[in-house]
């Protein structure tokens, strides 16, 4: 559950929410200025055959007991006996502002922090991140082609990517019986049509099934970026650093029309918030869901009858779907670099596909081929389903998976898409939808021109 | 009494006096000085730095330096048609909910202080959303608007038609006023109550021998004689509802199509969101410019009609 793009927890929408009350008032008082010394220059540093004796600060928004962290670190620290590792988490929603403020301490200070990775460029503009081309260029071929290029910005590495994600269409058999509907085919070459889908979901629902079809995260551009881009769509900006708008196109409407309409008709809720989808289709009330494979170890211990299928691409589209996850990334002013390339390496390298995937207890998809494989060797695949999902997924994030758009400008852009998503899904028109957004992403993205 | 009085042309005790009057002064300032540093740190100093800030252009971030860009950040803004729009939405906005929820506030407060049966209690319910974390009752009332949720059912089993809510742009922003205002009414009454029970007795009893109607003796005995209170829930809540930012931050997120943004809520995304901390200190300058206006605008009204 290390997606940036997850449905909130309870917890972190308390925490954020409590963090809203107090900053508020901080408004005013933050001014831009900064000091005058710019991000040390790459390179003066290599990863050491010997480890140096060390303490590392990692910040991450992962906790070491609610997330199982602990178990990683510690199996860091018995590879690596001299480099002690101090972790520290902090929520989700302020983790971009907590890296901005802190490494713009220049104490060096945390000298390793997880990096979403659709805001990787955006550190490495903002001097945030320390080059890694030299020292870590020459596993590109150990990485999922999409997972490394998310840590490229202007032709350099900037992070390491530690974990992939992607979509699988999953199915309640019961629910498909009821209404006398076939199961999906689990092979990726006979796909269903989102057409067919709809068709499908509808009968589903008019036969008894609360919800024809769930978005897992309904109103995301991580999850719905694919739909244009299967109708030969942009990712949603192009140009010099992807710092043009590039959405108010026919196939970027066509898709926002689809995605309008699965609510007009009632196959899709429209009341329902990302962090119910999950259990509404754990409980037996959804009958079909695309959804990433967190969902797996959940569907294991649940009561439904369930199977898995490729997600659905449009009648004469081309095969697209949802990719990336969290990358690692260096302080440019860390103090131990040598020690932080090391952590790094073991994190998303070593140990056969990296340390993260293999210690960490919960399967997490890996962005390492061999990481891929310790995945796939967990026990939520050793059931027929199981096995049918690993094979989709180890298809998916090889030959379909799309990046979400990389720019400097990614927050902005991810907020007005997320917004216009969330008006089409409530009624509004998809055309004036995509101008209007257009023109609002150009003001937000005037100042990096 | 007045035989041994000093008289002022004496020159000793003048300049006792005057020393005294220095002592005075001396000690004046030190009790005042935690009040005045304080104005100063968390007053002056902010909006001058915001002033100052909202002239620089940065790139996001707080690595790579500022560099002055003049009045660039307000005519980008300026040349903005969607934020323009949250200007005129939060003036609208404001010139519709002070006005609503001061006259209901006095109303409840006039109704609160006659002599009905269970006041205190009546008055304590309607203080309690006042007691609630603004962030709770706003989790709340997401839910209870949700367009599956328990106001639409009850909609329904009244034989109505279910609403959109929050998912409305023509009812997303009535739904945060009705919200600020479940809040702000029995806050703001609590004030008009206490100024009501100040009015002497005797007035009305004057009123009364005079044979005003209830009608009459409201608008020239009770307004002019709360004017002093009033004038203060007045500007007060015309300040709460120009920063009002947690409903929309939590249930809206400024939409649907923009119909929630208010300045406020836009300063916030600007400056913490999309990490333009300059861009936001001048849109933070414009929505105290547009509320000191107001404010300032309160001040006369009210006191030229005492004047007069």
């Amino acid at each position: 559950m290390t997606l940036s793009t997850q449905p909130l927890t309870r917890r972190r929408f308390i925490s954020a929410a409590a963090a809203i009350g107090s900053t508020t008032l901080l408004v005013t008082a933050c001014g831009g200025g900064g000091g005058a010394t710019s991000a040390p220059s790459a390179g003066g540093w290599t990863i050491p055959t010997t480890d140096p004796t060390a303490t590392i600060n990692v910040l991450s928004h992962l906790g070491l007991k609610t997330d199982h962290m602990q178990d990683v670190v510690d199996a860091f620290e018995k590879a690596h006996p001299t480099i002690k590792v101090n972790f520290e988490t902090v929520p989700f929603d302020s983790l971009a502002s907590t890296i901005d403020a802190r490494v713009a301490n220049k104490d060096g200070s945390p000298d390793v922090y997880w990096a979403d990775q659709p805001r990787i460029s955006a550190l490495a503009a903002r001097g945030e991140a320390e080059d890694l081309t030299s020292a870590f260029s020459s596993y590109k071929s150990t990485f999922a082609p999409t997972a490394y290029d998310a840590g490229i910005y202007q032709d350099k590495l900037w992070a390491l990517p530690i974990a992939n994600s992607t979509q699988l269409l999953y199915y309640n058999k019961t629910l498909l019986k009821k209404a006398g509907l076939a199961d999906p085919s689990a092979s990726t070459d006979q796909r269903m049509t989102w057409e067919q889908l709809i068709t499908d979901a509808k009968k589903a629902k008019d036969a008894g099934a609360q919800y024809g079809f769930l978005f897992g995260q309904f109103d995301r551009y991580y999850q719905l970026e694919p739909l244009a881009v299967q109708l030969g769509g942009s990712p949603g900006a192009s140009g010099n650093g992807n710092l043009t708008p590039d959405f108010a196109s026919d196939a970027w409407v066509k898709a926002l029309t689809w995605y309008g309409s699965i609510f007009a008709d009632g196959t899709a809720p429209k009341g329902l918030a990302s962090e119910q989808t999950d259990p509404a289709f754990l409980g037996g009330r959804a009958a079909y869901m695309v959804e990433g494979p967190w969902l797996l170890p959940q569907l294991k211990t649940s009561k439904v009858d369930w199977g898995v299928a490729p997600q659905p691409v449009f009648a004469g589209g081309k095969p697209a779907t949802p990719t990336g996850s969290w990358s690692l990334a260096m302080n440019p002013f860390s103090k131990q670099k040598e020690a932080a390339a090391i952590f790094l390496r073991w994190m998303a390298i070593d140990d056969g596909g990296g340390g993260y995937i293999k210690y960490l207890p919960s399967p997490e998809l890996a962005a390492s081929v061999e990481g891929k494989k310790v995945y796939f060797a967990k026990d939520v695949f050793s059931t027929p389903q199981g096995q049918d999902a690993a094979k989709i997924i180890d298809f998916e994030t090889a030959n379909t998976a799309v990046n979400r758009v990389s720019t400097i400008g990614y927050i902005e852009f991810e907020t007005i898409m997320n917004q216009m998503y969330a008006d089409v899904r409530n009624g509004a028109d998809p055309k004036t939808s995509v101008d209007k957004s257009t023109a609002q992403l150009k003001t937000a993205w005037q100042k990096y021109q | 009494m007045t035989a041994l009085r000093t008289t002022p042309d004496r020159p000793e005790p003048l300049r006792r006096r005057r020393a005294g009057r220095r002592l005075e002064l001396f000690w004046g300032a030190v009790f005042l000085a935690p009040v005045l540093v304080s104005l100063v740190v968390l007053r002056i100093v902010p909006a001058v730095g915001a002033i100052s800030a909202s002239l620089y252009k940065a790139f996001p971030g707080g690595i790579i330096p500022a560099t002055y860009a003049g009045l660039q950040n307000y005519r980008s803004l300026f040349g903005d048609p969607n934020f323009n729009d949250t200007i005129v939405r939060t003036i609208v906005f404001n010139l519709i909910i002070n006005p609503l929820q001061i006259l209901v506030a006095l109303l409840v407060a006039v109704l609160f202080v006659q002599r009905i049966p269970l006041v205190g209690l009546w008055r304590t319910l309607l203080f309690v959303p006042v007691t609630v974390p603004v962030v709770g009752s706003c989790i709340a009332w997401g839910a209870a608007l949700n367009p599956e949720g328990p106001v639409n059912a009850i909609i329904s089993a009244l034989g109505g038609k279910p609403q959109p809510f929050f998912t409305s742009p023509g009812q997303a922003l009535a739904c945060i006023m009705v919200i600020a205002s479940w809040i702000g009414i029995g806050y703001w009454m609590l004030f008009l109550v206490s100024g009501l029970q100040a009015i002497p007795e005797e007035l009305y009893d004057a009123a009364k021998i005079d044979r005003a109607g209830p009608v009459r003796t409201f608008i020239n005995i009770t307004i002019p004689m709360l004017r002093r209170p009033l004038l203060f829930v007045l500007v007060a809540d015309t300040v709460a509802n120009f920063v009002l930012f947690v409903p929309v931050q939590l249930l809206t997120g400024g939409g649907p199509q923009s119909s929630t943004t208010l300045l406020m809520f836009e300063a916030y995304r600007t400056s913490y969101a999309y990490g333009s901390r300059n861009l936001g200190a001048a849109q933070v300058v414009l929505l105290t410019a547009i509320m000191l206006f107001f404010v300032l605008l309160q001040f006369r009204l009210l006191r030229e009609e005492g004047e007069s």
